[in-house]
């Protein structure tokens, strides 16, 4: 409840910024009577009035002690409940993001098989020669459905410059 | 008679049926792989087409993308990754039905649900090609704003409970429309200076992020519970239904079918806006509405039979006019021209060898989706009930490969492990993310054609009171927004009627 109360203030800022974006858009005579800023400077407004009205909601909410019904779909046994498992949640963007910084460096191959060992690690695999053979197997696979057979043109990397 | 007898030579004919056969089964796997648009699995088949007879090259184009628009629901179903646009509303009770155990039996709805529907609009693609092609010609900008308000006002349906909530959602995703260039000015608005986001942000970034890189985030976070990620209880083969069961479900894939079909020929409103129409109007007319987000088959059928009738009707203006409402149909109007054919009112009476084996084409791809589909997914389903680290290191590698062979850009990976985060957050807080699609999908249509109305009339709002087809649909989405607003009201009154 806390916790949405404090993204409804997030948001509310969020609509300040946009707007204050909005306003920074240049606005050609073509436009018309709307220019390019007048749907962002709408939309601004919308979600200023719109937090502002779920941060009440939930003020009143908090105050009376009300709880809210959970409309998530997932099974209730598997919601992470503390910091812990959402750091870790966090941990998969932070592979992604290395996936990323060595793709262009290492290519799309050698990436691929580094990302299966490390995601499946990650995810609760024991290091193993069969986590090993995964990989490798798994990066082969992906290279040749991506680039044999569909024929998208993937980072090489370094490879080409030894070959 | 001449025309039965040229669909019967078309269904006779050994490469045609063959090109029947793989288009469809290129396009099923093309449709499966997240990032990869029907559009896209069609122009990588399209330089194979080039040494084809006209007639084999257009049937295996439109069973790539017969296959690709069903192929969307796979991975929608499985792991909550929608392969297609078009598919988004499938992972409302597609996914929750394969966390109950029975997505062997959600794959075969929509299998089933699928190739009825693509039936039927091949049989109305026949006979009333000319009357909804008139359709088509009369939506003017008023009448396209009203109709994106319309998809808009179902935010209302898909809010799971808390209707503001929903609201900043789909405010949210039309914010992220905005990012790019003006459609009308040329105008770069929320850029910052970044040559990557001129373009604006494609939504299926955003649907991978919300959705794929979510789940795999909620994956990580979860404990093992000894099983190993695998869902339990689950079924491992595909499972058919029958035809009580079918006949049951006729209302959610009447609405489908039929929705699919009114808005196939409409330029840029596509699958993706039936589906989620479908999935409102199968909700509303249901007998256990309430069934719906926790796994209900209605939910599953409705919009799968309208993203696949859209596949048949979509051809339409594309046949008829020469104008391509979608990528995908710009792809097929591509290889047509490649063969010399000229699209437009004269075709069927010019070729009508082409036209009437086109329709003998469909309805082979249609036969060769429920064959191919059957085949195809029970191995599916055994691919997803691996133990969780392989299952998810390897949709975690589909979803990074996706994404790079979209635009060959790096830029698309931050954009979604950015709506990853956001996507993890927003679902942890009970924020629905279905309305942010929505609000994406929808941004750039609403503006355009909202500006583009006010510049016919020197920006008289009365324009959208004018059109007849504008104001009808513009009281349609008033009817849904305030019934809603009804129920909202209605249970926050109940507890309190309860406790006086």
């Amino acid at each position: 409840m806390r916790a949405t109360f404090i993204v409804s203030c997030l948001l509310f800022l969020l609509a300040v910024a946009y707007w204050l974006g909005a306003d920074q858009i240049s606005v050609s005579r073509l436009a018309g009577g709307v220019g390019a800023d007048g749907m962002p400077k709408l939309l601004a407004v919308a979600l200023g009035v719109l937090s502002l009205a779920l941060a009440t909601q939930t003020f009143f909410q908090m105050r009376a002690g009300k709880l809210a019904a959970p409309a998530d779909p997932v099974k209730e046994g598997d919601e992470p409940t503390n910091w812990h498992q959402h750091a870790r949640a966090m941990g998969l963007i932070v592979l992604g993001g290395f996936y990323i910084l060595l793709l262009p460096h290492l290519g799309y191959m050698l990436s691929s098989m580094l990302m299966l060992g490390g995601v499946s690690f990650y995810a609760g695999l024991k290091p193993s020669l069969r986590m090993l053979v995964f990989a490798v197997i798994g990066g082969v696979v992906y290279y040749l459905i991506f680039t044999r057979i569909l024929g998208i043109p993937l980072p090489s990397g370094f490879w080409p410059r030894l070959f | 008679m001449d025309g039965l007898s040229y669909a019967l030579t078309a269904l006779t004919t050994p490469t045609i049926v063959l090109s029947a056969a793989g288009g469809v089964l290129w396009g099923i796997l093309g449709g499966a792989l997240p990032g990869l648009s029907p559009s896209i699995a069609m122009a990588l088949v399209l330089p194979f087409t080039f040494d084809m007879s006209p007639l084999a090259a257009i049937i295996m184009l439109t069973s790539v993308y017969i296959g690709a628009e069903y192929g969307g629901s796979i991975p929608a179903i499985l792991i909550r990754t929608p392969g297609t646009n078009a598919a988004a509303a499938t992972v409302i009770d597609g996914y929750t039905l394969h966390q109950q155990g029975r997505g062997g039996e959600a794959l075969g709805l929509s299998l089933v649900a699928g190739t009825i529907a693509g039936l039927v609009g091949l049989i109305c693609l026949v006979f009333l090609t000319k009357p909804l092609a008139m359709v088509a010609l009369y939506f003017t900008p008023p009448a396209y704003f009203a109709l994106a308000f319309l998809g808009l006002s179902i935010i209302a349906a898909l809010s799971e409970g808390s209707l503001i909530k929903g609201l900043i959602m789909g405010v949210i995703g039309l914010m992220l429309a905005m990012v790019g260039t003006d459609p009308l000015s040329g105008a770069p608005r929320f850029t910052f200076g970044e040559p990557d986001l001129l373009g604006g942000i494609d939504y299926i970034f955003v649907m991978l992020g919300v959705f794929a890189v979510a789940e795999l985030m909620n994956k990580v976070a979860t404990p093992d519970d000894g099983a190993g990620g695998v869902i339990k209880n689950t079924v491992t083969r595909m499972r058919l239904p029958g035809l009580r069961k079918m006949w049951e479900l006729r209302r959610a894939q009447t609405i489908g079918t039929g929705l699919g079909i009114i808005e196939g020929p409409i330029p840029g409103a596509g699958g993706t806006v039936a589906a989620f129409l479908s999935y409102n109007e199968a909700k509303r007319w249901s007998k256990t509405p309430e069934k719906f987000g926790h796994g209900s088959e209605e939910g599953v059928v409705a919009p799968e039979a309208a993203n696949n009738a859209v596949t048949s009707s979509a051809l339409i203006p594309t046949l008829s006019f020469g104008i391509p409402g979608s990528n995908s149909m710009a792809i097929l109007l591509g290889g047509l021209l490649i063969h010399g054919i000229q699209p437009g009112p004269m075709l069927l009476s010019n070729r009508p060898d082409l036209v009437y084996g086109l329709f003998g084409g469909l309805f082979m791809a249609n036969i060769f989706m429920l064959i191919l589909g059957m085949l195809v997914l029970t191995p599916c389903i055994w691919l997803v009930n691996r133990p969780k680290p392989y299952l998810t290191a390897c949709i975690m590698m589909v979803v990074l490969s996706g994404i790079y062979s979209i635009n060959q850009s790096l830029f698309d990976f931050w954009i979604v492990l950015v709506a990853g985060v956001v996507g993890y957050v927003m679902r942890r807080l009970e924020f629905p993310v279905l309305p942010l699609i929505l609000g994406i999908v929808l941004g750039y249509m609403i503006e355009s054609s909202y500006r583009r109305s006010l510049l016919l009339t020197n920006g008289d709002h009365i324009v959208f009171l004018q059109n007849p087809l504008s104001l009808g649909l513009l009281c349609c989405a008033a009817l849904i927004i305030g019934l809603a607003a009804y129920a909202e009201v209605r249970k926050a009154r109940k507890p309190q009627d309860m406790h006086g």
